[in-house]
């Protein structure tokens, strides 16, 4: 059954709104800045892809919720679905919920405000809706998350779902990452020799996701085919090129396509050692002779990872891809690791590809895969 | 209907539990009405000190329940871990609102008393809310689906309805639930509760389609009925117990919502039986779902009829999940 993107939003360092963050991003626009909310002097890296939303000193509580209410109210206008949700599922990937308020409350020897660690209770009082989940999915989160929505439509029960994702930097996952780093990345560059690591960026992203209508199919921004998730079930943070490539395979299996019909692969591609080699080795296995075929590009290497939330920024960066024939590029990015040597990359902005059938990838600790095939509707 | 099982007919059965808490050890002693003791649950016993390495308390008590609820279904043997079924097969669900605050908290203290280089970096997973999920489907290699629902008072419930709908959704054919909440001074500090309030234990479910169920011999406690999430008790009870036809008795016992306060308006007949497993297991959060199922099945068969209404959240919380369990097999 067709499943169709009717309305997105999202919010990330580059930019408030879909049209907005995708204007970034092809004009190669990093959110890259010296850390702003926590103390500098404790760490190691220095800088990350923040939202510059805090007050002029310290750090305030629920910011990760308020980027979530932006998104899902930009993706529910568009959609024309208005203000109030109730009764429509909302899903929520995310790897780190509201664990940043926690953090400042146990600081602060504050109660913390329990009911306000998941999102239901923010998404109640703003848009009435009472059928919210929070999964915590580390970073292929909000990926999870449109898969489980996309077995909601497909089981004939809604007509509907929001999937949405969210992620702030958290000082204990900033400061844990910081201190696996053999030496600090000052940026995050995706599948280059060069690269350092992760950074952390903050991010929200929401779809509207409906059953396939003839009404409906020509304001549509695209077409869902199909998204996979799995467990490599091997190690807890570093990932496993056959689990990945399990997940990309499957992907394309439930789509009905082949490696030869994708023409733009959103890549997971976070900056680590050990993540690109991965994703490069198992795209590599699975696409086999075709590699060259679609165009690849990382945007996180403009966002940093904005984990939770990456999975559906990346979605909605390729659904504009697909309407406006501009690709964003992976910045930063000159000599491509050995894995990824064959791969046609979008270095600098390109304009004017016929983009009609997206891949995308999202990964996360604990091996949980997600990959996800959207189309243009046109098609 | 909204907020129900899927509609695709799939029959969804409960073929296993597994406990890692004080004061019970099967089924049937989760009705217990005296408060469990407070000798914290032995973890050592069930997954040696080599199971504990870098793990944290909610993790450890997780795989002890896996464990438990995994044999108990008949799916590892009595004298190993190796699973009968294709890994692929089984997916895992956890739920847990509390389980990683120390962690979170705790680093994030220390790095501002002293800086990133006083931190361990084994605790970089524990940092991850998903942790629980992930560790559990590393031990027993299950590749399936691995969810981490972290969703206030309802968690528990929410949890078992996903691993119903990734069953009906033929993702896996069968998935292990967790329940799972712990206590320490970071969260006793953040919740304002004392320790003696808070559940420390782990509850495990093995949730399976029926005809996986009965491919393979097992023996199913319980069935499930209908789900919902909706805001406030009356507007999620109300539904779910709708009978126009009368063709239903009123259920046989509810499981309350925790600390639940009898105030004579709740749309369940004054004649079912209450029972708030709070009372005897603490404050239970994210794994009061789970813990109630697991109760359910031991309530289930002890009586000759009737099914468990089940229900978390008040009218206090974003929303009310409620569940109905009956005997396998019953038409429900």
């Amino acid at each position: 059954m067709s499943q169709l993107i009717t309305g997105a939003g999202a919010v990330v360092s580059v930019g408030d709104g879909v049209e907005d963050v995708f204007r970034a991003l092809c004009a190669g626009t990093s959110g890259l800045a010296p850390l702003r909310g926590f103390d500098r002097e404790r760490y190691g890296a220095q800088n990350a892809y923040e939202i510059d939303d805090r007050p002029a000193e310290g750090d305030v509580p629920h910011r990760a919720t308020d980027w979530l209410l932006r998104a899902v109210a930009q993706a529910a206008a568009q959609a024309g679905l208005g203000e109030d949700l109730s009764g429509i599922p909302i899903l929520i990937g995310t790897g780190l919920r509201e664990l940043r308020s926690a953090e400042l409350a146990h600081r602060a020897g504050d109660a913390l405000d329990a009911d306000r660690l998941h999102f239901g209770t923010a998404l109640r009082e703003r848009f009435g809706a009472d059928r919210t989940y929070t999964f915590s999915g580390a970073c292929s989160a909000s990926l999870y998350a449109l898969a489980m929505g996309s077995d909601m439509l497909a089981a004939g029960t809604e007509q509907t779902v929001i999937v949405a994702g969210v992620d702030t930097l958290t000082e204990s996952m900033y400061g844990l990452l910081d201190r696996v780093h053999l030496d600090p990345p000052e940026r995050v560059q995706p599948f280059d020799r060069s690269r350092r690591g992760v950074l952390m960026g903050d991010g929200a992203a929401a779809v509207v996701l409906r059953r396939e209508t003839p009404e409906a199919a020509p304001g549509a921004l695209g077409r869902l085919r199909a998204v996979s998730m799995n467990c490599d079930a091997h190690h807890v943070t570093a990932p496993d090129p056959s689990g990945i490539a399990e997940a990309v395979r499957e992907a394309h299996r439930r789509a009905g396509v082949k490696p030869g019909d994708i023409d733009l692969v959103m890549l997971h591609g976070t900056g680590t050692l050990l993540n690109d080699e991965a994703e490069a080795t198992a795209i590599g296995e699975v696409y086999g002779p075709d590699v060259a075929v679609p165009l690849m590009t990382a945007i996180k290497s403009m966002t940093g990872h904005t984990s939770g939330s990456s999975g559906l920024v990346s979605l909605i960066t390729a659904l504009q891809a697909m309407a406006t024939g501009q690709v964003p590029p992976t910045v930063g990015l000159s000599d491509p690791v050995q894995e990824a040597a064959e791969f046609r990359f979008a270095r600098e902005p390109i304009s004017g590809a016929d983009i009609g059938v997206a891949q995308v990838d999202a990964f996360g600790f604990g091996g949980v895969n997600a990959v996800a095939i959207v189309e243009k509707v046109s098609r | 209907m909204t907020g129900s099982n899927p509609a695709s007919g799939t029959r969804i059965q409960i073929t296993g539990v597994g406990l890692a808490l004080p004061g019970a050890t099967s089924a049937a002693e989760l009705l217990r009405q005296t408060p469990a003791p407070a000798e914290p649950f032995d973890t050592a016993q069930v997954i040696g000190k080599r199971g504990h390495r870098y793990k944290d308390r909610a993790t450890q008590l997780a795989l002890c329940a896996a464990i438990d609820g995994l044999r108990d279904a008949g799916l590892i043997p009595a004298d190993s871990e190796e699973l009968a079924v294709p890994g692929t097969s089984m997916g895992v669900v956890a739920s847990s609102n509390l389980g990683n605050l120390d962690t979170v908290c705790g680093a994030a203290e220390q790095i501002n008393r002293e800086s990133v280089g006083a931190i361990s970096p084994m605790g970089l997973p524990n940092a991850s809310s998903n942790v629980v999920a992930s560790h559990v489907a590393i031990r027993f290699k299950l590749r399936g689906p691995n969810l981490m629902l972290c969703n206030g008072p309802t968690s528990g419930l929410d949890a078992v309805h996903w691993a119903a709908n990734l069953i009906a959704a033929d993702r896996v054919r069968r998935a292990l639930v967790i329940g799972v909440e712990t206590r320490n001074e970071i969260v006793e500090g953040l919740l304002r509760t004392e320790a003696a309030e808070l559940l420390d234990g782990a509850v495990a479910l093995v949730v399976e389609s029926a005809e996986a169920a009965a491919e393979r011999g097992a023996a199913p406690v319980a069935e499930l009925g209908r789900y919902r999430r909706q805001a406030g008790l009356d507007g999620c009870l109300e539904p779910l117990l709708a009978d126009p036809d009368q063709q239903r008795p009123a259920p046989g016992i509810w499981f309350t919502p925790e600390r639940y306060a009898p105030d004579g308006t709740a749309p369940v007949p004054a004649s079912v039986p209450r029972h708030d497993l709070s009372r005897a297991f603490g404050r239970s959060s994210g794994a009061l779902g789970v813990l109630q199922c697991a109760a359910a099945t031991g309530w289930l068969a002890a009586q000759g009829s009737g099914r468990a209404l089940l229900t978390n959240g008040d009218d206090s919380a974003d929303a009310v999940a409620s569940l109905l369990l009956d005997r396998p097999g019953a038409d429900s």
